[in-house]
């Protein structure tokens, strides 16, 4: 979990070159075109034909199949489960059991909404693994991102492992004085009260004066912002980012039109 | 000329009732080096915070009196341009990262990217201040992984890379040892030297006395003395009034009384002390 | 509008964001960790919408969301609109003078509560069919059974398991508020927002005693359904 929020993999690839916004448009294009698409098959065929060889292209696919492996599947498993056993649709009966219906319907419909979680996150992960968190930050503020939002996205991914830190260091000394979860309910409520304690006020507190140091350097400037970093942008990402946009327009017409 | 200056200034903050500046009447001549020292709870922040205009613009409150950096007064001014003018930086360096940076390289180019500064011009910058602080070894590092004492290097070279006309530094040393004070002591001396303005408040009285123009004491919100260091951190007045002072100038006060010490100026530093006991 | 939304951004508003939105991913593992039967994992989106207002709480949630949805369960994703209106109307109940008293908050909490099981509705019913990847579908699916129609099924989930939480997360935050001092809530845009009515003990008593009963129901309807 703590090395989880920064997702990024430093490596040379193609896909690391290629601009954030390139990138960003390609999660999005991807997630609409496996909700929007008209055709059954396509979030199916976008796992195996464009996001698997992505990871191949981007050199992550070890990093990509291990997060997918621990996080990705198993929730879509467990989703795909609930809805194969649950949803009350189709007559198409495969079997019973106790007040259980398993129908073909059902089925086929958990069978894609797990495939579109799938490519939903698995092309989110593989922005991050190959995205400097800097770098599409800086990309999208130089396009008119207000820089307020960078400066929130960064700071959260950085704050979060701090906090999980010192509240695995509250916990471990509670455990150390007998806490577990098979205590009482009030016991584990009791737990609560000593985290929000440090936790919560001690980072409070911290908001005052960092507020003031920001503000020290500029923050509400009414400059307009410079960048540090330099984000390449390629003819070749403009083309791909129109050929993404048209290609989830066809999926949307097409989609119209059969209906 | 005065670059900085403070008439019948009073304070308060909001939901309080007494003031915490009372009256402070104060001039900052251009490259000068004043250091404000006072006891606990004097105003010493409250008065950094003045001249880089958090009051009244951050903490709102109620301030009267004129308080006017290079020409212009504060509340003819916002807090934005305020601030390309004054630079501060203060005494928690963990609370100064600003979070939004994975290296210090663009922990301290923060600053200049936000008042727009041209690429081009930003890494010479960078480089540059770096250097004069002597962290570019750090140059790479997450700025949460550092030390207390390189943080505050950190977050000193994060506003001296903005070039401030006025630099208020509020205890900005607390965190490092003798060496890393002594060292940054000789950054801020060197900046007053190139011509910036420094303001310090202060505890660390010997190195003040090695290194600042001038010393201002507060107490209570109000200027108890305003002079040479060698005059203010020698006078009998600061010890009455709970200032901590040198122990070289108690020592030399005792043993003045008992006819050990024949100069008529008291020591501040090591240093003077030795000599004045050899003379 | 613009301008007025504008006013509740500034500088401590966005440096507290990121902390509030830690302050939800930590609590939420916390509470998976402690198998405590809430999730809590608003606590910091209240407190933005109660300090900042409306926007700056419904941004709170909606990048907590998505942060949640990358780092710890990828089936969070598609509720960012859920999380998006439990800031928002956090926000625009604390503006209407509803985070003051230990009651007005419970209030707000059930306002929250309804606000969230309704967004999750379309949500559920439309991306889902009815069936999420969340505990609570088990009583969909029996609501379901039962022979209820699926919008009414999935609402009725809504209904019983939201509550609690919502308002046991708004009185945490309002707890938060409370340890808090005055001069530290002067700097945020809407510390009227929760400057404090008196009432004190005798209410918060009150407002305890309107959880608890509120999950003995929700158990005991629990029971009935699951049970019955
Ligand atoms: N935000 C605030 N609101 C109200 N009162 C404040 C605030 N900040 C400081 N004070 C009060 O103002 C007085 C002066 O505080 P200040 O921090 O300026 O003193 P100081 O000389 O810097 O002390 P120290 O040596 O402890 O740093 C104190 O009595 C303090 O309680
Ligand atoms: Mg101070």
């Amino acid at each position: 979990m703590h090395e989880r929020l920064s997702f990024y993999v430093h490596r040379d690839s193609p896909l690391h070159r290629l601009n954030p916004l390139t990138k960003l448009t390609m999660v999005f294009a991807f997630i609409l075109l496996s909700f929007g698409s008209p055709w059954y098959w396509t979030p199916h065929i976008l796992i195996v034909l464009v996001i698997l060889p992505l990871s191949f292209i981007g050199r992550v696919q070890r990093e990509y199949l291990l997060t997918a492996a621990r996080l990705i599947f198993p929730a879509a498993g467990f989703l795909f489960l609930m809805q194969s056993l649950f949803q009350p649709i189709g007559q198409t009966v495969w079997f019973r059991w106790w007040v259980l219906e398993v129908t073909h319907e059902a089925v086929a419909f958990a069978f894609v909404n797990a495939a579109r979680i799938i490519v939903m996150v698995s092309s989110f992960t593989l922005l991050l693994l190959t995205t400097h968190p800097s770098e599409l930050m800086s990309d999208l503020t130089r396009r008119g991102l207000p820089s307020q939002f960078a400066y929130v996205i960064i700071s959260t991914l950085q704050i979060i492992p701090q906090m999980q830190a010192k509240a695995q260091t509250i916990i471990a000394a509670q455990r150390s004085r007998g806490l577990d979860t098979q205590s009482s309910f009030v016991k584990r409520v009791g737990a609560l009260v000593p985290l929000v304690g440090p936790l919560v006020f001690g980072s409070l507190v911290e908001v005052e004066e960092r507020a003031i140091a920001i503000e020290a350097r500029g923050f509400t400037s009414s400059h307009a912002k410079t960048s540090l970093r330099e984000i390449p942008d390629s003819r070749f990402d403009q083309i791909l980012r129109g050929a993404l946009i048209v290609s989830v327009l066809l999926a949307f017409v097409s989609r119209l039109w059969l209906s | 000329m005065a670059i900085v200056t403070l008439q019948n200034v009073t304070y308060k903050y909001p939901l309080t009732e007494a003031p915490v500046l009372q009256n402070v009447n104060l001039q900052v001549n251009e490259g000068e080096f004043v250091a404000v020292i006072g006891p606990n709870g004097a105003g010493k922040s409250t008065l950094c915070y003045t001249l880089a205009g958090f009051v009244p613009h951050f903490f709102k409150g109620e301030l009267t009196g004129i308080v006017e950096v290079a020409g212009v007064e504060t509340h003819q001014s916002s807090l934005n341009e305020w601030v390309l003018n004054v630079g501060l930086a203060f005494q928690n360096p963990f609370n100064q990262i600003s979070g939004a940076k994975y290296t210090v390289f663009e922990e301290i180019a923060f600053g200049l990217e936000n008042i727009g500064v041209p690429r081009g011009e930003m890494k010479p910058r960078v480089e540059k201040a770096l250097a004069l602080t002597g962290i570019s070894d750090l140059a790479d590092r997450s700025p949460y992984s550092l030390s207390g004492g390189q943080q505050q290097r950190v977050a000193l070279t994060s506003i001296l890379v903005m070039e401030p006309k006025v630099l208020v530094l509020d205890e900005p040393t607390s965190q490092m040892d003798p060496i890393g004070t002594r060292e940054v002591f000789g950054v801020i001396r060197t900046m007053a030297e190139r011509g910036m303005t420094v303001v310090l408040a202060e505890h660390k009285v010997e190195w003040i006395a090695a290194f600042a123009d001038r010393v201002v004491a507060l107490k209570d919100g109000q200027v108890l003395l305003d002079g040479k260091p060698g005059e203010v951190l020698t006078s009998p007045l600061l010890e009455e009034a709970g200032f901590g002072i040198s122990r070289y100038t108690s020592t030399a006060r005792k043993a003045k009384e008992m006819g050990l010490w024949k100069k008529d100026q008291l020591p501040v530093t090591l240093e003077e002390a030795v000599e004045g006991f050899r003379s | 509008m613009l301008d007025k939304i504008k006013k509740d951004f500034n500088t401590m508003t966005w440096v507290l964001i990121p902390v509030a939105i830690a302050i939800n991913v930590v609590m939420g593992e916390i509470v998976v960790q402690l198998k405590l039967p809430v999730y809590l994992d608003s606590i910091g989106t209240v407190l933005v919408g109660a300090l900042c207002g409306p926007w700056a709480g419904a941004l709170t949630g909606t990048l907590s969301n998505i942060i949640w949805g990358l780092a710890i369960d990828p089936n969070a994703f598609p509720w960012w609109p859920v999380a998006f209106f439990i800031g928002y109307m956090s926000g625009r109940m604390a503006n209407w003078g509803f985070f003051k008293s230990w009651w007005k908050v419970v209030v707000t909490g059930f306002v929250v509560a309804l606000t969230a099981a309704i967004v999750s509705t379309p949500i559920s019913v439309y991306l889902y069919g009815g069936i999420t990847a969340s505990g609570s579908s088990f009583i969909t699916a029996y609501l379901l059974q039962t022979g209820q129609g699926i919008l009414s099924a999935v609402l009725s989930t809504g209904f019983l398991v939201e509550p609690v939480d919502k308002i046991t997360t708004s009185m945490l935050a309002f707890a938060i508020v409370q340890g808090l001092s005055t001069r530290f809530l002067a700097r945020f845009p809407r510390p009227e927002n929760v400057s404090t009515e008196k009432g004190g003990k005798t209410e918060l008593f009150i407002a305890v005693a309107v959880v608890v009963v509120l999950v003995l129901f929700a158990a005991f309807m629990l029971r009935n359904i699951l049970g019955g």
